[in-house]
C-alpha cells in the first residue's frame, strides 16, 4: 500500500502559473510515500511545494529546469517494483515507445517514468511498464498547445502496481485506473 | 445405537460434574472465568457445554463479520462491484466515505494505536512484543475504536486490552499442557466418535469403528475413553470437553482457541469498556464529557475520583484532609487508577489477582434503599464492583498513608502516589478492599453533604474501627448545638452499618433517630467490654421532647411486634427487649457505676432528645442519679408504651417483652453502663439537667431499676416496676391499670398466675424505689451543682440551672406518686 506520486513538466513560472486548483487540493500531506517528478519543475519553490507533500522527492533534469545539479536519469526500489526515471527529452523520437524501452532495458527497471510530451500515455510491453505522466499544469509543449493537466498516482501493493491517472478534463478531475500484475521476480533475459 | 446411548448418559454425568465443579474447574482457566464474570460466556453451572460453545461461536462470528466491515482493503472492490466509482474510490479522493478515505483514516489510528503498543509491558515483551500478540492488539483496538467512533482512542486502552489477550494466551497454553498429558483424549481423527451428536452423518461410524477404535489413539466416542473420561480431574474433563473439535459449533466453538485468541479478547474488551450486565462501563472513564444521569456535570473519571476521595474521607479523614490540604487532587493519580484498573500500579501478576477479585463482583446496581433519600451522588457507588473499584484505590492510599503523612510536599505525595511499591501483600490488600466496599455501599455514603469535622470524623473512625473495637472514648470537640439532627442519624446509621456486619444482627434501619440509637445502645451493650458506643462521641444537648416523643411511641408500635430476644434483626423493639434485659442485668451488676456511664451516653445522643432522657432515667436507677428523670412528656410516652407492652407482657410472660417497655430508658442505661469513667462527670452534669425536664414517671422507672440493682434479679421486676411507676406517674386511671398489667406482665417470668397478688407487691416495691429514688436525685443535684462548674459545656451549665428548677418540682411529684403507691 505504497503510494507514490509521478508528475513532471509543470514548467511554473514559465509557461503556467501554478497547479491546477482541483489538482491542489487532492494533493494533501500524508497519504503520499514517494513522489518521483520527471523533470521541468522548473524554480526552487515548486521543488520546495512538492517536499511539503512527502519527503521523499526524486526529479530528473528536464532541459529547463534551473536546478543544474538534478540527476538525468534516477532509478529506484519501492516494495517489489524498480522504478527508473527520465525527462524524456533525451530519447528520440520523443515519446517513441521502441526507444523508451531500450532505455527500460538500460536502466533495467520494472516501471520507466518519463515525461516531456507533456501527453499521457501507459504503455505495457514484454519488460514492464513505460509511463508518462504529463504535465501536471497543463503547460503547452513543444509540439502542442492542447495539453490537459494531468499527473499519475501509483499503488504499489505487493507484486501488483494500481496505476491511477488523474486528469483535469473541461474542468473535471477524471479519474482512470490500470493494473500492472508483475510475473514473478525474473532477471532480463535476452529476447 | 446402544454404544452411543452409553456414551450420552456418561457424557451427561461427566457433563453435570463438571458444571457442580464448574467454579472451581475455572479456577485454573482464568481466561473462560473472566469470560464469564464479564458475561460473555454463561455461567457453566447453569448451562451445560454446548451452550458454552454456542455462544463462543456467535461471539466470534460477530467479530469476524465487523472485521470484514471495518478493516478496510481498499485494493478489493467494495460490495462486490467490479467497477468502483474511480472518481470517488480514488487514493486521492476528497470523499469521506470512499474506502480510500476510511483506510486513511483508520491509518491515522493504527499509527496511534501503534505509539502506545510500541510501549506496552517491555517488561514482558516476549510476550507482548511480538508481532503476532502487536497485530491482534492493533487490530482489537482499531476495530473498538472504529466501532465506537464517540470514543475513540485513548491511551490506556491498549492497557485494558493487554491482560485480557494475556490471560487468554495462558489458557491456551495451559490446554497445550494438558494436550500433552493427556493425549489420548484429544483426538482430531475426523472419524472418531464424539458426543455432541450433532452431525448425523457420523452415526454409522459409531458401529463401525467402536470396536477398532481400542487399540488407536481414543476418540471421545469410545466406550473405554467415555470411562476413563469420568475418572479425570473435573477440571480436565471441561477442557477436554471444551476443546472437542467436533462438538457444537464445530472449530468455531472450541472454548479454549488460540485460533480465536483475537475474537475473544475483543469480546472481553468489549464487555469490560461497555459494562456488559451493569458492570461498571471502562469507557465512561475515558469520555471527557459527563455520562448522563450523573448527578454532578463531571466527567466520569472526575466524578469517580470525588467518589474515592469521598470515601477515603469517611474512612481516615485525618488522611484525607491532609492531601487535601497540600492540594493533591484525586484526579492526578485516580485517573491513571481508574482508567486502566489499576494496570500500572502492579505487576501483571498481581493484576491479574487484582482483576480476578474486581470481575467477580456482584454487577447489580443496588436498589436506593428508603432511606437514601439523598440518592448517591457518586455513580460508581451504585454497584458492588464500582464500589470494590474505589475501595481497592482507597486501601491503595491507606497502604502509603505513613509515607504520605509524612511529607508536606504534594509533588512528593504524588510520586509516592503514583509509584506504588512493588512488594506488597496483596491479600491483604484486597481483604481491605473488601470491608471498605461493604462501607461504600452502606447509605451514609450517599450523602454528599460534608460533615463538620471532629465529632463525625470521629464517628465515621469509630465506624471504621468497629472490626477492631476500640476503645477509646474521646469527647467531642464541636459544639455540640453546631451538629444537625440528621448528624446523627447518619451517624447512627453507619455504625449499625458497621456493627450490623460485624455482629451479625440485622437491626432494621430505622430512619428515625431513636431506633437507631436503641439499636447502637444494643450494640454497644452488646461488646460490653468495648468501647462507649460511638453515640458518646459526639453527644449534643439537643433536647427535643418530640423526639422523645416520637421514640415512645415507636416503642409503643413496636411493642406490638412479636418479640424474640434474640431476634438479631428487623425488630428493634426486640432488640431493645434484648438490651433492656441486658442493661437491666448489667446495671444489676455494677451496681453503682452504672449511672454516669449512661448519662453520659445520653449526652452522646443528643440528636436522640429521648434517648437523652432515658439515659438519665437509666442512670438513675443504676446509681442515686435517679432525681434527673424528669422525663415528664416521656413518662406520659412511657406510660403508653408501657401499655402497649403490658398487653403483650401479658401475653407473653417473659420479662423481655417488659423489657420493651421500657427499651427507650434501658438502652442508654445500657450505653453508659458500658462507657468509660470519663463520660461520668460530664454525664451526670448533662443528665441532671435532662432529668430534671422529665416527669417523675420515668423517674420512677429508674427506682424501680434501683430496686432491682438493689435486690431483685429479674429485669422483668425492675421493668414491671418501672412500668407500674411510669403508670402511676399517668392521671391515675392509666396508671392503675398500666401498674396492674404491668405488674402482672413483671411477675409474669416468675409465676404468671399471681398477677394481682404481684401487682400490689411490685406497686409497694414501686413506691419504696421511688422513694429512694428521690433521694438519689436530691444527692445527685448535690452533686450537680458541684460538677456545673467543671463541665466543659456552657449549655450544660444553662440546663443545669434550669434544671434544678424542674427537679425540684419533679421530685415533690415523685413524692405524691410514692404515697399514692403506697396507699395502694
Amino acid at each position: 500500500m505504497v503510494l507514490v506520486l509521478a508528475l513532471g513538466d509543470l514548467h511554473i513560472p514559465h509557461r503556467a502559473a501554478d497547479l491546477p486548483a482541483k489538482f491542489k487540493s487532492m494533493l494533501v500531506p500524508g497519504k503520499i510515500q514517494h513522489i518521483i517528478c520527471t523533470g521541468n519543475l522548473c524554480i526552487k519553490e515548486v521543488h520546495d511545494y512538492l517536499k511539503t507533500l512527502c519527503p521523499d522527492l526524486h526529479i530528473t533534469r528536464g532541459e529547463y529546469d534551473e536546478e543544474m545539479r538534478y540527476p538525468e536519469t534516477k532509478t529506484l526500489t519501492i516494495g517489489q517494483f524498480k522504478l527508473g526515471l527520465c525527462h524524456g527529452h533525451q530519447v528520440i523520437p520523443w515519446g517513441n515507445l521502441d526507444s523508451l524501452a531500450m532505455l527500460q532495458r538500460q536502466l533495467d527497471v520494472d516501471i520507466l517514468v518519463t515525461g516531456h510530451t507533456h501527453q499521457f500515455t501507459a504503455y505495457k510491453h514484454e519488460g514492464g511498464v513505460v509511463i508518462n505522466p504529463g504535465s501536471a499544469t497543463g503547460a503547452y509543449s513543444s509540439i502542442t498547445y492542447d495539453v490537459n493537466p494531468s499527473f499519475v498516482l501509483m499503488d504499489v501493493d505487493g507484486l501488483r502496481v494500481v496505476v491511477y491517472v488523474y486528469e483535469l478534463i473541461d474542468g473535471e478531475v477524471k479519474v482512470d485506473k490500470i493494473d500492472f500484475k508483475k510475473t514473478t521476480t525474473t532477471t532480463h533475459s535476452a529476447h | 445405537m446402544s454404544p452411543a446411548a452409553i456414551e450420552r448418559p456418561m457424557l451427561e454425568s461427566a457433563c453435570s460434574k463438571s458444571s457442580d465443579e464448574s467454579r472451581r474447574s475455572f479456577a485454573n482457566l482464568r481466561g473462560v472465568q473472566w469470560r464469564t464474570d464479564l458475561g460473555i460466556l454463561p455461567p457453566l453451572s447453569s448451562s451445560t457445554i454446548d451452550d458454552l460453545r454456542k455462544v463462543t461461536a456467535d461471539s466470534r462470528r460477530r467479530y469476524a463479520c465487523l472485521r470484514r466491515h471495518l478493516l478496510v482493503d481498499p485494493h478489493l472492490p467494495k460490495d462486490g462491484s467490479n467497477s468502483p466509482n474511480l472518481a470517488i474510490d480514488n487514493p486521492l479522493s476528497q470523499n469521506p466515505d470512499s474506502t480510500w478515505g476510511r483506510f486513511f483514516r483508520n491509518a491515522e489510528l493504527e499509527k496511534t494505536v501503534d505509539q502506545d503498543l510500541s510501549r506496552l509491558y517491555p517488561e514482558h515483551g516476549n510476550y507482548f512484543q511480538s508481532t503476532g500478540c502487536q497485530g491482534m492488539l492493533r487490530r482489537i483496538l482499531l476495530l473498538w475504536c472504529l466501532r465506537h467512533p464517540e470514543y475513540g482512542y485513548r491511551q490506556g486502552m491498549h492497557e485494558l486490552l493487554a491482560p485480557l489477550l494475556y490471560v487468554l494466551h495462558v489458557d491456551v497454553e495451559r490446554l497445550s499442557e494438558v494436550r500433552k498429558e493427556y493425549e489420548d483424549h484429544f483426538t482430531d481423527k475426523f472419524d472418531g466418535l464424539s458426543f455432541q451428536e450433532n452431525d448425523l452423518r457420523y452415526n454409522f461410524d459409531f458401529k463401525k469403528y467402536l470396536d477398532s477404535m481400542e487399540d488407536e489413539i481414543g476418540s471421545h466416542g469410545n466406550a473405554t475413553k467415555v470411562r476413563s473420561l469420568d475418572e479425570l480431574d473435573p477440571e480436565i474433563q471441561t477442557i477436554v470437553l471444551l476443546s472437542d473439535a467436533y462438538g457444537a459449533e464445530g472449530e468455531l466453538g472450541i472454548v479454549l482457541s488460540e485460533k480465536f485468541m483475537e475474537h475473544d479478547a475483543y469480546c472481553m474488551f468489549d464487555a469490560l469498556m461497555n459494562g456488559a450486565h451493569g458492570a461498571v462501563a471502562m469507557a465512561d472513564f475515558f469520555s471527557p464529557s459527563p455520562v448522563g444521569g450523573s448527578h454532578s456535570g463531571l466527567p466520569p473519571v472526575i466524578e469517580a475520583s470525588a467518589a474515592l476521595y469521598h470515601l477515603l474521607s469517611v474512612v481516615d479523614s485525618s488522611l484525607h484532609s491532609h492531601l487535601v490540604e497540600l492540594g493533591v487532587e484525586p484526579q492526578y493519580f485516580a485517573l491513571r487508577w481508574l482508567r486502566v484498573l489499576f494496570g500500572r500500579e502492579f505487576s501483571l501478576e498481581n493484576l491479574l489477582l487484582i482483576w480476578d477479585e474486581i470481575f467477580a463482583a456482584d454487577k447489580n446496581k443496588l436498589e436506593k434503599g428508603a432511606g437514601d433519600d439523598t440518592g448517591s451522588t457518586f455513580g460508581i457507588f451504585s454497584s458492588p464492583q464500582g464500589a470494590l473499584i474505589s475501595a481497592f484505590a482507597v486501601s491503595m492510599i491507606l497502604y502509603l498513608r505513613s509515607s504520605l503523612l509524612s511529607t508536606e510536599n504534594a509533588t512528593i505525595c504524588l510520586q509516592r502516589l503514583l509509584k506504588f511499591p512493588e512488594n506488597i501483600d496483596l491479600r491483604k490488600l484486597i481483604g481491605k478492599a473488601k470491608s471498605l466496599q461493604a462501607l461504600a455501599l452502606g447509605p451514609s455514603i450517599s450523602s454528599s453533604s460534608p460533615r463538620c469535622g471532629g465529632a463525625y470524623n470521629h464517628s465515621k473512625s469509630m465506624v471504621v474501627r468497629s472490626h477492631t473495637l476500640p476503645s477509646d472514648s474521646i469527647s467531642p470537640k464541636t459544639p455540640l448545638n453546631m451538629v444537625p439532627d440528621s448528624y446523627w442519624e447518619e451517624k447512627w446509621r453507619v455504625l449499625h452499618k458497621a456493627a450490623e456486619q460485624r455482629n451479625g444482627s440485622s437491626g432494621k434501619q430505622n430512619p428515625t433517630p431513636k431506633k437507631g440509637w436503641t439499636e447502637k445502645v444494643r450494640l454497644s451493650l452488646s461488646r460490653t467490654a468495648s468501647d462507649p458506643s460511638p453515640a458518646k462521641a459526639g453527644c449534643g444537648n439537643d433536647h427535643k421532647p418530640s423526639v422523645r416523643r416520637r421514640l415512645l411511641e415507636d416503642l409503643s408500635q413496636e411493642l406490638g411486634l412479636d418479640e424474640d430476644t434474640e431476634k438479631a434483626g428487623c425488630d428493634e423493639v426486640s432488640g431493645q427487649k434484648d438490651h433492656i434485659c441486658k442493661v437491666v442485668e448489667v446495671e444489676n451488676q455494677d451496681g453503682v457505676n452504672n449511672d454516669f456511664t449512661c448519662v453520659a451516653e445520653e449526652r452522646c445522643l443528643s440528636g436522640i432528645a429521648g434517648s437523652e432522657e432515658n439515659s438519665s432515667l437509666f442512670s438513675d436507677p443504676s446509681s442515686p442519679l435517679s432525681g434527673a428523670n424528669n422525663h415528664e412528656n416521656d413518662s406520659e410516652k412511657s406510660s403508653v408504651a408501657s401499655n402497649s407492652s403490658i398487653d403483650e407482657t401479658d401475653d407473653h410472660p417473659e420479662a423481655n417483652h417488659e423489657d420493651t417497655t421500657l427499651p427507650v430508658s434501658h438502652l442508654p442505661n445500657n450505653a453508659t453502663l458500658n462507657s468509660g469513667d470519663n463520660n461520668e462527670a460530664t454525664g451526670k452534669s448533662l443528665a441532671v439537667p435532662k432529668e430534671r425536664k422529665l416527669l417523675s414517671g420515668k423517674f420512677q422507672w429508674f427506682w424501680k431499676f434501683g430496686r432491682s440493682n438493689d435486690g431483685e434479679e429479674t429485669s422483668e421486676k425492675g421493668n414491671g416496676a418501672l412500668d407500674v411507676t411510669k403508670s402511676a406517674n399517668d392521671a391515675g386511671s392509666q396508671s392503675s391499670t398500666v401498674c396492674s398489667s404491668v405488674d402482672g406482665s413483671c411477675y409474669s417470668s416468675t409465676t404468671g398466675d399471681l398477677v394481682d397478688q404481684n401487682m400490689m407487691g411490685s406497686l409497694r416495691n414501686l413506691g419504696h424505689s421511688m422513694l429512694e429514688h428521690i433521694q438519689v436525685i436530691e444527692s445527685v443535684f448535690q452533686q450537680d451543682r458541684v460538677q456545673v462548674g467543671s463541665s466543659d459545656n456552657f449549655s450544660k451549665n444553662v440546663l443545669v440551672g434550669k434544671g434544678q428548677v424542674t427537679a425540684m418540682t419533679a421530685l415533690k411529684e415523685l413524692r405524691k406518686i410514692s404515697n399514692l403507691l403506697s396507699e395502694m
